[in-house]
């Protein structure tokens, strides 16, 4: 069941995208995506390697330019935006947190600060408030990126992402390559920050379980086109093959587990 | 105090100005390149291949295709573009200091991560902003080291300026090597050593302050070259003579006798209260080509030289018909002016060991054709390609066992060794006044005459009459003398001395 977007811009939607196509260096990625987002909402992005999760993802922040079809953000078409403006009001965060390698951390998180001319005051202090509110230590504040833990890399790009208090916050398989105590406790911890400033959020990850059990909105993508899209609990259920290839492994799991524990 | 030290603070501070305005220039071409790299790995290929090549040219080549390169350009546009000197130094320093300014410069854009270009600019900075607070700053350390090999190398490179005829401190090193003054070679070295390894450190520190994005370091590094400028600048005002007028210079080949006589008429003028300096060192062809063009006021040359080189002319004719000839034609041709002939000849001629001609009978260059087939040969570097070797061969038919080119200050030690049997020689040559060696004669008149001139560059008449009255005072055993104490392994005497000596000797002492 595919989500289909009115064509009038509608306000309380986040994201609206409709019959988005993509080719790269001549292969088509994404073909004809019509998608839907109410704001507020937290959208897991899954599908195969390949399948256009990060593509997509591109596309909302104008990292990369549709060949056709339209893409708004809170009612807004992106292809009139500034593009820099755009990206400075959208949160971005990736694997491992793209950090800058020559910046102390508390520079890397006031990057967008910076860039929008706040003076060092007011950037140092909301670096602060930031590395509270993500359980950084703030004796980590002059450290360089060299000197984190993969975990602590991940929770200062995700402090970046939300310096300016963006609405809208993308993220491209953020925790990837976390061990899964971490990736699990940052996973709660940015649902929390979720809900808490009301965002709207587009994870792409290859965590099934994380998808399942967090997101409001789970979206499959396969081949470049979205095959399903609804609450996970009615995209489990959806027979087509390429969602049931997805799902079958850790639902099999959790049922396992789960009468492990009845009977135990 | 070690010969070379009053002409230290001109030579530090020409070779500083001149490494560091071919390391401007260098800078000023690698840059765009550098920037324009990124994405077109065409221009990469294409412009680091030119690059490499011009590496593989040794500096000294290159200094010296710039001459020809630039007369061609003169010619061409007919605009007054100087071949020799500031320009050509220029030009070949910069081009060698560019394979490691684009070797860091494209390194060290090269190696800043993907997914570091990828965030800054996901983040929403403009092209520039990552440019300059990204992608340059990541690569400033790599980059700042190309700088620092660049520096280093030109510093290195520019000592072989002297041979254009741009001051530098390879006026010391080859006066040094010329002379076997090894306190004056060491004194060039070291100066120029201590130089790259001062601008090293302070570029070293400029590297590590924008590594780590603090200014102190930087600032310190700045502060350095700052102080260093300002010293070597301040030092070379001290040092120089009070006059404010531009000094006459006096022009000298790379060997000894050419050294000896520029000190002698230097002091001669500063007695008459003229400034002069020395442009010592000059590549053979490339002192004549200096005073045509105003570069040096004053240089001594041969007849026979002039005959080939400035006239381009292999005819041989007697002695008395030469220097009238020469007179009129350098004047008509060049402009320039023959102010005396001094009186001496240093003539090529063939020299072997006494015991040698003595055992084979040769006393002549026509005895020599007799038996030359089993005798090697040692000549200076550039005889075997001279028309008077041609004319030799021609008038003797003269072969050997085997030829070799040697620095000409070592050519009488490979006589002496046994290292060669015969060697060309110059009949001024201070050795032959000490050692066992008799020279050929020429029986068949198949060289030229080589007598001694003073020269003078175009619009200087005001010298020719100062030089007039060196007219015929130098004969050849006083040249010889001066030579050997100049050259002699024991008791070595400075050109300043021998010239001193040379002075009283010849009643022209001022």
């Amino acid at each position: 069941m595919v989500a289909r977007p009115p064509v009038a811009p509608q306000p309380d939607l986040a994201l609206a995208l409709s019959g988005v196509t993509l080719a790269l260096g001549g292969h088509p990625v994404l073909a004809g995506i019509d998608l839907a987002v109410p704001q507020g909402q937290f959208v897991a992005l899954v599908g195969a390697s390949g399948a256009g999760k990060s593509s997509l993802l591109r596309l909302i922040n104008r990292m990369l330019e549709p060949d056709a079809g339209q893409l708004r953000v809170h009612g807004a078409d992106t292809a009139r935006a500034d593009p820099m403006q755009l990206r400075r009001g959208i949160g971005y965060a990736v694997q491992g947190g793209g950090l800058f390698p020559h910046w102390t951390v508390a520079d890397n998180i006031a990057a967008v600060p910076w860039l929008l001319g706040w003076d060092k005051p007011r950037r140092m202090a909301r670096a602060a408030e930031l590395m509270a509110m993500l359980e950084l230590p703030p004796k980590l504040a002059d450290r360089f990126p060299g000197e984190l833990s993969g975990g602590q890399a991940s929770r200062v790009g995700l402090a970046r992402a939300l310096a300016v208090s963006p609405r809208l916050l993308l993220l491209d398989e953020p925790f990837g390559a976390l061990d899964p105590d971490t990736r699990d406790e940052l996973g709660d911890r940015l649902l929390a920050l979720h809900r808490a400033q009301g965002l709207t959020t587009v994870l792409v990850t290859h965590d099934l379980a994380d998808a399942l059990l967090r997101a409001d909105l789970m979206v499959v993508l396969d081949g470049g086109r979205i095959v399903a899209c609804g609450p996970p609990a009615q995209v489990a259920a959806d027979p087509h093959p390429a969602v049931q290839n997805l799902v079958a492994t850790p639902l099999a799991q959790a049922r396992a587990l789960s009468e492990m524990a009845q009977r135990a | 105090m070690i010969a070379g030290w009053e002409s230290l603070p001109s030579a530090l501070a020409a070779h500083l100005a001149i490494s560091a305005a071919a390391l401007a220039l260098a800078l000023l071409v690698a840059t765009p390149l550098v920037l324009l790299m990124p994405g077109r790995p065409w221009l990469r290929r294409t412009v680091m291949g030119l690059a490499s090549v011009v590496q593989t040219v040794p500096a000294l080549a290159l200094l010296a295709l710039f001459f020809p390169l630039l007369v061609l350009l003169r010619n061409l546009t007919g605009l007054p573009v100087p071949s020799l000197g500031l320009l050509p130094s220029l030009l070949a320093l910069a081009l060698y200091a560019l394979l490691p300014l684009l070797r860091g410069g494209a390194g060290g854009l090269a190696a800043v991560p993907d997914s570091v270009r990828d965030a800054a600019r996901a983040i929403g900075m403009s092209p520039a902003q990552r440019l300059f607070h990204v992608e340059l700053s990541l690569a400033a350390p790599v980059v700042m080291g190309g700088v620092r090999t660049a520096a280093v190398w030109t510093i290195g490179a520019a000592t072989l300026a002297t041979m254009v005829g741009q001051e530098s401190l390879g006026d010391l090193i080859f006066a040094g090597l010329q002379l076997q003054d090894w306190k004056q070679v060491l004194l060039g070295c070291v100066a120029a050593a201590a130089l790259a390894l001062i601008v090293d450190g302070a570029l070293g520190w400029c590297q590590a302050g924008i590594a780590q994005r603090r200014w102190a370091p930087a600032a310190k590094g700045l502060a350095l070259l700052a102080l260093l400028s300002l010293g070597v600048t301040g030092w070379w005002l001290h040092s120089r003579p009070a006059t404010t007028a531009k000094p006459v210079l006096i022009g000298t080949k790379t060997f000894s006798e050419q050294y000896i006589l520029a000190e002698l008429i230097a002091a001669d003028l500063r007695h008459d209260g003229i400034a002069t300096g020395v442009r010592s060192g000059l590549g053979s062809g490339i002192a004549f080509k200096s005073l045509a063009a105003g570069g040096i006021d004053i240089s001594i040359d041969y007849t026979g030289t002039l005959w080939t080189q400035a006239l381009e002319r292999n005819d041989v004719v007697p002695r008395a018909m030469m220097l009238p000839i020469l007179t009129r034609e350098l004047k008509a041709r060049y402009g320039v002016t023959v102010a005396a002939r001094l009186g001496f000849e240093n003539a090529y001629a063939l020299a072997m060991r006494r015991a040698d001609s003595d055992r084979l009978g040769v006393r002549s260059i026509s005895d020599l054709a007799r038996v030359s087939g089993k005798l090697r040969l040692a000549t200076d570097l550039e005889f075997l390609s001279r028309s008077e070797w041609a004319a030799l061969r021609q008038a003797y038919g003269l072969e050997f066992a085997s030829a070799r080119a040697f620095t000409p200050v070592l050519m009488v030690a490979a006589l002496k060794d046994g290292s060669a049997d015969v060697i060309t020689a110059y009949s001024s040559d201070g050795a032959l006044a000490g050692a066992d060696i008799v020279l050929l004669t020429d029986d068949r008149a198949a060289l030229p005459a080589y007598d001694a001139l003073l020269l003078v560059a175009p619009g200087r008449d005001d010298l020719v009459r100062q030089l007039a009255r060196y007219d015929g005072r130098i004969s050849v055993e006083a040249m010889r003398v001066a030579n050997w104490q100049a050259d002699r392994p024991e008791g070595k005497r400075s050109p300043v001395e021998a010239a001193q000596w040379l002075a009283r000797q010849t009643g022209l002492q001022p």
